[in-house]
């Protein structure tokens, strides 16, 4: 079977690292060829702290990938986060030369504009995402092209993160001889992956639980309005179960993972959870009340400061699809009636959409960024120029010319 | 209940001397100059030659010229002292009319720990308020270092008007394990200098809310804790936010955490005129939330005509007295001593100085005066080994958000239980 442009999507997560393999057809189609997964070590809040073993899992990962889709992985879309990712909205202008009519010419100019963006030191921009024009103040412009004018006027969101940390995420998928075709933020990818432009028109937010940090990312009016990363994720719930029940770390996640609820209500106050005895840990009886608690008490305070963060932004309320959740954390029972009572908004769970293949993997929330890649990297593609046939023909005729 | 002189009260332009002593000293001080418009006379004392004649410090001197020969004194406060002592004449001409003094030492050495209290204890004579900020040894340097530097702390103590006190240790938290030497110094070098430019700025400034004298000082009158500090400055969008943000990342804040166990706290805000009630409102809401509610907090607020000048936010406070019971008896002593020294007492202090750091042996160290006991080699143990858990996110970087360590479970930090 003859393939088309297939993608490479790598996430190096705090609990996992995620590689899709997937085949991008022309008709926008995206088709998932097999999905490598490998325990992910060295990680913390997203980022890299033990180079070796990380490397390592990336490997694992990555092999693992290549057995299942049956392709050879020369480069990847890379998903990178962490705390210092931040961002900003910007408004730029450019003064309409000649005829003033708008032409590419000065939409070219207006986005070229990245570098006038004053930004911390270290920091260097990941996305420069327009969100709409103005010309000569008049909002709302979509395609200003032919419009006459003499000022127009950009507000583009730039997402921007620390150089350093990020060059050192790449290094560890370099390291292992696999080349990085591009970074993507997180939040942005997971977006490509839940989001249509529907949802993305009538306002929502997603926000991605992962194990280490928590991604989000505001779309209003069809254009990113915000985005920002919380270094809060599954790891700190497992912590806080650790630390206020007083059992090992691992127990602590697999107690999460297998009887985790967020539920405040109908608890009767009574109910115990017996662990079972190990090596090393001579077996507990937890209160269900208590369990419930700490989970309730961190998601509650991480919906705060996300609510905190976007009101400043927009009015919550005014977002007509509401709140999307996914990443592993959102497989918590309970996760979205906290949302609820925070954001006082519907709150959806994300399913991967349009995408086709053989396993039902894009439905697991712990993927949607993975996926996310991989559609971006497919948008990208779509984006770029078509060489047309003809111009193929001229272009192999003009080489052979060289040749001879 | 502290006093402090009149005269600091009457003069309009306090005139502020930093001195610097010793190579850890001049280091220090050298990197306070070096920094454009610093307002600041400069001093240069050390034992060696060579390094005095680098510095650019507008004055110096070399001292113990007799006892040395200008080749420092190879780690031994003894021949820090005498030499001290030799030029002692000298060191006073040269401090006399300034009425706030720095003395930036790093103690464990000879010159340093030797010279530090005498020093202190002149510049009290000369009637300046004496503001020492000084150093400890890293723990590898060795236990005799640690020993020197505090017996030479609680010398000091006794006629500094306030101390601020930096563990080495503490500070390589500042620093990635593989930073160059060279680097390691240089940050925490760094971070001296800030403290003093702030506690600078507090003192000389004056503003919609100025900070008595008398707060600072109770706020860092006592030397055997090591002092919380943190400083930081922002400009542009949300810059008070992000000052103080800087600021509680100080590793003598512990990363912020620190700031739940502080008894007393000075806040200070200076920003250009554009500074609003608003970011000072803001800065203040975050700060308490960490606060236990038995705090005190002193709060000032300056104003620069500067436009350009960034906002700054400087922290400074001790760990709360409920915990350390053994602080405040300490006090009378203290400022007996001190009101005695003014008078002329220093042979009955001065033995105690010379013999202290020579007896290695800790059972003759506890045996001396009563009052060492509770201050045992180093200050280490009093600051970490708090509460505050963070668990598997101890060694890395925290999560700060709204002024909270967001890395300590959040039901421990609404008290949800205990």
């Amino acid at each position: 079977m003859a393939r088309e442009k297939i993608h490479v999507g790598l996430e190096i997560g705090t609990t996992k690292v995620c590689a899709v393999v997937a085949e991008c057809r022309r008709d926008g189609e995206v088709r998932l060829l097999g999905v490598g997964e490998s325990p992910s070590r060295g990680v913390r809040k997203g980022e890299i702290v033990d180079f070796q073993n990380a490397s390592n899992c990336v490997h694992d990962a990555l092999s693992d990938a290549e057995e299942r889709s049956d392709h050879e992985i020369k480069s990847v879309w890379l998903a990178v986060t962490g705390s210092h990712i931040e961002s900003s909205n910007h408004r730029r202008s450019v003064t309409i030369e000649g005829g003033g009519e708008i032409t590419e010419k000065e939409i070219e100019d207006i986005a070229s504009k990245d570098k006038e963006v004053s930004l911390p030191k270290d920091n260097d921009i990941l996305h420069s995402i327009l969100q709409q024009y103005y010309v000569d103040g008049r909002e709302g412009v979509i395609d200003p092209i032919g419009i006459g004018g003499s000022k127009l006027e950009a507000d583009y969101h730039i997402i921007h993160g620390v150089v350093n940390r990020i060059q050192s995420t790449i290094r560890c998928v370099r390291k292992i001889g696999i080349d990085v075709e591009d970074v993507v933020v997180n939040s942005v990818a997971s977006a490509h992956t839940i989001l249509d432009d529907q949802k993305k028109a009538s306002g929502v937010v997603v926000i991605d639980i992962g194990g280490g940090v928590t991604d989000y990312i505001v779309y209003e009016n069809g254009a990113v309005r915000q985005s920002g990363v919380i270094a809060i994720g599954g790891d700190h719930i497992t912590n806080d179960l650790c630390i206020g029940l007083r059992i090992p770390i691992t127990r602590a996640e697999k107690l999460k993972i297998e009887e985790g609820s967020a539920f405040l209500e109908n608890l009767s106050g009574t109910e115990k959870i017996t662990l079972k005895n190990d090596t090393g840990f001579s077996g507990k009886e937890i209160d269900r009340s208590m369990l419930n608690l700490i989970i309730h008490s961190r998601l509650h305070e991480l919906f705060g400061i996300l609510r905190n963060r976007i009101q400043e932004v927009v009015p919550i309320h005014l977002l007509g699809s509401g709140i999307i959740l996914t990443g592993g954390c959102s497989l918590i029972k309970g996760v979205r009636e906290v949302a609820e009572s925070v954001f006082e908004v519907p709150v959806h769970f994300a399913h991967a959409q349009s995408i086709t293949g053989p396993t039902s993997a894009f439905d697991n929330p712990q993927l949607s960024t993975c996926i996310g890649l991989v559609k971006y990297a497919h948008a990208v593609d779509a984006d770029a120029p078509q060489e047309s046939f003809l111009n193929r023909f001229i272009s192999s005729i003009t080489r052979k010319l060289h040749l001879i | 209940m502290i006093t402090y002189p009149r005269y600091l009260a009457r003069q309009s332009e306090p005139q502020s001397l930093l001195i610097g002593l010793g190579n850890a000293g001049i280091n220090i001080m050298d990197r306070l100059i070096s920094q454009a418009g610093f307002p600041m006379e400069s001093l240069a004392i050390n034992t060696d030659q060579q390094s005095i004649s680098n510095t650019l410090a507008s004055k110096k001197i070399s001292m113990g010229q007799m006892t040395t020969h200008g080749l420092g004194t190879g780690g031994d406060p003894e021949i820090g002292l005498d030499a001290a002592k030799e030029s002692a004449g000298e060191i006073q001409r040269a401090i006399a009319g300034a009425n706030i003094i720095f003395i930036c030492a790093g103690l464990g050495g000879g010159t340093g720990s030797g010279a530090a209290p005498l020093l202190a204890e002149m510049a009290k004579q000369n009637g300046s308020l004496v503001i020492a900020v000084v150093t400890s040894p890293f723990s590898f340097e060795g236990r005799r270092r640690s020993q020197q530097a505090a017996a030479s702390l609680r010398d000091i103590t006794r006629f500094a008007d306030a101390i601020l006190h930096f563990e080495n240790d503490r500070m390589s938290e500042l620093i990635e394990p593989h930073a160059e030497v060279r680097e390691t110094f240089a940050i925490c070098d760094n971070l001296l200098f800030r403290s003093i430019s702030s506690l600078n700025r507090i003192v000389t400034s004056t503003g919609p809310i100025p900070v008595s004298l008398p707060d600072m000082l109770t706020v860092l009158r006592h030397s055997d804790d090591s002092c919380l500090f943190g400083c930081g400055e922002a400009n542009g969008e949300n810059r008070g936010h992000h000052a103080l943000e800087s600021a509680l990342r100080s590793p003598l804040l512990d990363r912020g955490r620190l700031l739940h166990d502080a008894g007393r706290l000075l806040v200070h805000i200076s920003g250009p005129p554009s500074l609003s009630m608003e970011e000072v409102s803001e800065i203040m809401r975050e700060i308490s939330n960490n606060l236990s509610p038995s705090a005190m907090l002193n709060l000032g607020v300056s104003a620069t005509h500067d436009h350009s000048s960034p906002l700054t936010v400087a922290i400074i406070g001790r760990c709360g007295t409920a915990k350390r019971t053994s602080v405040p008896p300490k006090v009378t002593p203290d400022l007996a001593l001190l009101s005695q020294s003014q008078q002329t007492v220093p042979p009955a202090s001065k033995p105690e100085q010379t013999e202290a750091p020579f007896f290695e042996i800790p059972v003759a160290h506890t045996a001396h005066p009563p009052e060492k006991a509770p201050a045992p080699k180093v200050q280490q143990p009093l600051l970490p080994l708090d509460p505050v858990t963070r668990g598997r996110f101890d060694k890395i970087e925290p999560t700060i958000v709204e002024g909270q360590d967001l890395d300590v479970p959040t039901f421990l930090r609404m008290k949800l239980k205990k």
